[in-house]
């Protein structure tokens, strides 16, 4: 078994007197895409921000590829790439100022690539940035990170400005690197519809800890929503995936294969498929 | 026939998209619209055709194998098989229609609705799709 792309051990971070990451563990198996999920203000953004070493955690240990975020190599940064929620380029370049400066830093640069997409997805080369439109900017951030083939590519919220036809092609990119040189991402998204068609597994981030995290397969096979008498649920041990004791003759529970078998027997029993929208309230809320 | 065209994939159905493209390719073998040794596309293209995790399309067509739907071929890929599922039985076609019977039975249940009206429906949408 090959070792982690990300290792998360006992991380807390707080920003004053707002803990927002807390005692989180979290790993990542390289060739994989896993979406991370999490309410508005759940601290997406500040638990990936910490694992590039763009904020100190207070406590904890991470390694990304094997190396400590205070000790990145250049080696190591050279094979991570990230877009940022915000993208802060520089605005005062023009598009093909900005490649080529970036294109300086990377030993793997992929110019052939990096046109590709720039023509596909019809970026001025000659603009300036801060006459880019919010969409393309956000594509060009992409274009950016992908340039560079990285082993492992953090996107957070990398396409919440594109449009459906944009965001399709983007997740074909996405699985073009998986295809080819399994690259490892992290994407933290709000369109499930997209999560749902590339992840294999799903984090959900809830109250500063990582509370859920599954092969997306798995979890849809598992988890069902069960309409039955309390007393059956109760005999059959079958618990609310939020926690807690069963408060209605309704729940959504991740069942053992043999619940699953015993409730199916059951004639006032219903089961009934749970989309990864509900999944994400049941966990979330 | 393409195999491209005819498979879609509903994210939020809350059905894994493995077994989807399961259900629609056993469904196009026994209805035989896609014939014995019908090539089937690769991983590579099916994935970046559907937009979905290639390790997706994998595991779906390797089950299908396992139910000898389908066939690897040395140096080909996958490929319908020429047994006993490719030909299925009148008897196992249905098979395949009755989760979809199921859930509209359900439905039929909680609109209120009874058995000969749910019927006649059924009855004419199969003479309108013939």
């Amino acid at each position: 078994m090959t070792s982690p792309a990300i290792t998360v051990n006992g991380l807390h971070k707080s920003f004053a007197s707002q803990r927002v990451l807390i005692n989180l563990d979290w790993q990542v198996q390289p060739g994989r895409i896993v979406g991370l999920l999490g309410r508005n203000g759940a601290g997406k953004s500040t638990l990936l921000e910490t694992l590039l070493g763009l904020h100190q955690p207070e406590f904890g240990d991470i390694r990304l590829l094997g190396d400590a975020p205070a000790a990145f190599s250049a080696g190591t940064l050279a094979r991570i790439g990230y877009v940022p929620q915000q993208t802060e380029l520089f605005e005062w370049l023009t598009t093909q100022q900005l490649l080529d400066y970036f294109a300086g830093f990377y030993p793997r640069w992929n110019h052939e690539r990096c046109n590709a997409l720039l023509d596909r997805w019809q970026i001025a080369r000659e603009q300036r940035i801060s006459k880019l439109s919010v969409g393309t900017r956000q594509r060009l951030s992409i274009v950016r990170a992908l340039a560079h083939e990285p082993d492992l590519l953090v996107l957070d919220e990398p396409v919440s400005s594109l449009d459906p036809l944009a965001r399709r092609d983007f997740l074909r990119e996405l699985i073009g690197d998986v295809l080819d040189r399994q690259t490892t991402v992290v994407l933290s998204t709000h369109i499930l519809s997209d999560l749902e068609r590339v992840a294999m597994d799903v984090a959900f981030l809830h109250q500063g800890r990582i509370q859920l995290q599954g092969a997306l397969d798995q979890l849809q096979e598992e988890v069902r929503r069960v309409h039955a008498p309390a007393a059956t649920l109760q005999q059959l041990g079958i618990r609310p995936l939020r926690g807690g004791a069963p408060d209605s003759d309704s729940v959504i529970a991740r069942l053992s294969e043999q619940q699953l078998a015993l409730l199916q027997t059951k004639p006032d029993a219903l089961l009934t498929p749970v989309s990864l929208e509900d999944l994400f309230d049941e966990v979330t809320a | 026939m393409s195999l491209l065209a005819a498979l879609s994939i509903s994210p939020g159905a809350g059905e894994p998209i493995y077994r989807q493209l399961m259900e629609q390719i056993r469904r196009l073998v026994a209805g035989g619209q896609l014939a014995p040794d019908t090539e089937l596309p690769s991983v590579r293209e099916l994935a970046q055709a559907l937009a979905v995790n290639p390790m997706t399309i994998s595991k779906a067509y390797s089950l299908l194998e396992l139910e000898g739907v389908l066939v690897r071929r040395r140096g080909i890929g996958m490929a319908v098989a020429a047994g006993p599922a490719s030909q299925a039985a009148q008897a196992e076609r249905l098979q395949l229609l009755r989760g979809t019977l199921e859930r509209a039975a359900r439905e039929a249940h909680e609109l209120g609705l009874p058995a000969d009206a749910a019927l006649t429906l059924f009855a004419q949408l199969l003479e309108q799709h013939p």
